[in-house]
């Protein structure tokens, strides 16, 4: 059941599927780009320009993988006409502080701050996996990569996130 | 498949194992562990990236989305920047007035909804989802299955209304029923509604709700008493 984006009836699909998207669309550039301010102007160009060519997508069907590319690249393009210059990690996870003092629970901080430290090549993966839920066919067709560097990037990524949070006997990172 | 092989899998994709990676687990108790590990620090992740996303007003064509402070910088027409303003203020004043009138409808609404974005919803089918999956996935929301909710043939962690929720398809003698299970969305008794031609029903279940999409009012109904009674929630 794919519900048309185009005439009037379209407008409402579109504008549901936004309401519905959006908190996870936010998420995404916010751990892409791991400041909130710059995440909620990428999704607020994203979904403009989304509307300007809803109907080039046709169904909502497979929007949600479209919106994920938009934003994707509006954040690329904001990083291409804004330069920021470079900023240690150490800065960007003290700066983002009331993000990652947010969580309840403690091991959920530490896993926040884990998170925020890792490579992008690994930190956009594992967002994609386990926050949009994600398959790994499609991750490796969002990022132009094959699948099995997609697996390689997330199992490494989960090694990098149990050796931070000092989790012990894990045999398996021999396996890298 | 060895252990090493497992592992490279498990990690990479714990909850998406080949055959061969499931045979291994079935029969090597160390990797079944590693496994169960994998899978709780995913549920710690996906808490972790959870983070509160801001407010939660719609916008529609009328008002489109605010334009953020990084674009407004470069607005430098004074009128335009109050004409932005001013559509804003409409759409949060529409966007509030249509969640507090309709949040109810809204949520039977964007139940189906959802359906459109999950191709594989509202299947027939025998073959079952993995049993560990199914495990996995209720695990995320603090839920365990206490008693045989029905076949089970599909499932998912879904994005829905700013939470992941779990996505269950379960067969019934009158063909599949779609469940979500809303542990953020209080319901104070069960409602029924027809949506898109589904017919469905949102019950008080646990702390929160499930919602049950299917064919016909029986069918739901049934099937939402069944997997109420299946679900234990901590």
């Amino acid at each position: 059941m794919n519900a048309p984006l185009a005439g009037k009836d379209g407008e409402t699909a579109f504008t549901r599927l936004c309401e519905e998207l959006r908190p996870d669309l936010f998420r995404f550039a916010f751990w892409l780009a791991r400041d909130r301010q710059v995440a909620e102007d990428v999704v607020q160009e994203a979904l403009l320009r989304a509307w300007r060519s809803r109907e080039s997508l046709g169904e909502t069907g497979s929007a949600k993988q479209w919106l994920l590319t938009i934003v994707r690249r509006e954040h690329a393009r904001l990083y291409e006409r804004k330069r920021f210059e470079t900023v240690p990690v150490d800065d960007l996870v003290s700066g983002e502080s009331p993000e990652l003092a947010a969580a309840e629970e403690r091991e959920v901080l530490d896993m926040r701050r884990a998170i925020f430290a890792l490579d992008t090549d690994y930190r956009e993966p594992l967002v994609m996996q386990v926050l949009l839920g994600f398959s790994t066919d499609e991750i490796a067709r969002e990022l132009g990569l094959t699948q099995g560097a997609v697996l390689t990037r997330l199992f490494r990524a989960r090694q990098r996130l149990r050796r931070d949070l000092g989790v012990t006997g894990a045999a398996e990172d021999d396996a890298s | 498949m060895n252990c090493l092989e497992f592992r490279r899998a498990a990690g990479a994709d714990p909850e998406h194992l080949s055959p061969d990676a499931v045979a291994h687990r079935d029969g090597c108790p160390q990797c079944a562990q590693f496994l169960q590990t994998v899978r709780l620090m995913d549920a710690t992740i996906l808490k972790a990236l959870q983070i509160p996303a801001g407010d939660r007003v719609a916008w529609t064509p009328a008002a489109p989305p605010r334009v953020g402070a990084a674009v407004q910088a470069s607005l430098g027409n004074r009128n335009r920047w109050y004409a932005l303003a001013a559509s804003i203020a409409g759409g949060v004043a529409i966007g509030a007035l249509l969640w507090v009138s309709g949040s109810r409808d809204a949520l039977a609404r964007d139940a189906v909804a959802h359906l459109a974005h999950e191709p594989k919803a509202m299947v027939a089918t025998q073959v079952p989802a993995d049993a560990a999956q199914v495990t996995a996935v209720l695990a995320k929301d603090g839920i365990r299955l206490r008693s045989d909710p029905g076949l089970v043939t599909y499932v998912m962690s879904c994005p829905f209304r700013g939470h992941q929720v779990p996505h269950l398809v379960v067969q019934t003698s009158e063909g599949p029923v779609t469940v979500l299970v809303l542990r953020e969305e209080k319901v104070s008794r069960a409602r029924k509604f027809h949506e898109q031609g589904y017919a469905g029903t949102i019950e008080p279940s646990g702390p929160g709700s499930i919602a049950v999409i299917g064919g016909t009012d029986e069918q739901v109904k049934e099937a939402a008493a069944r997997i109420d009674s299946a679900l234990e929630w901590k």
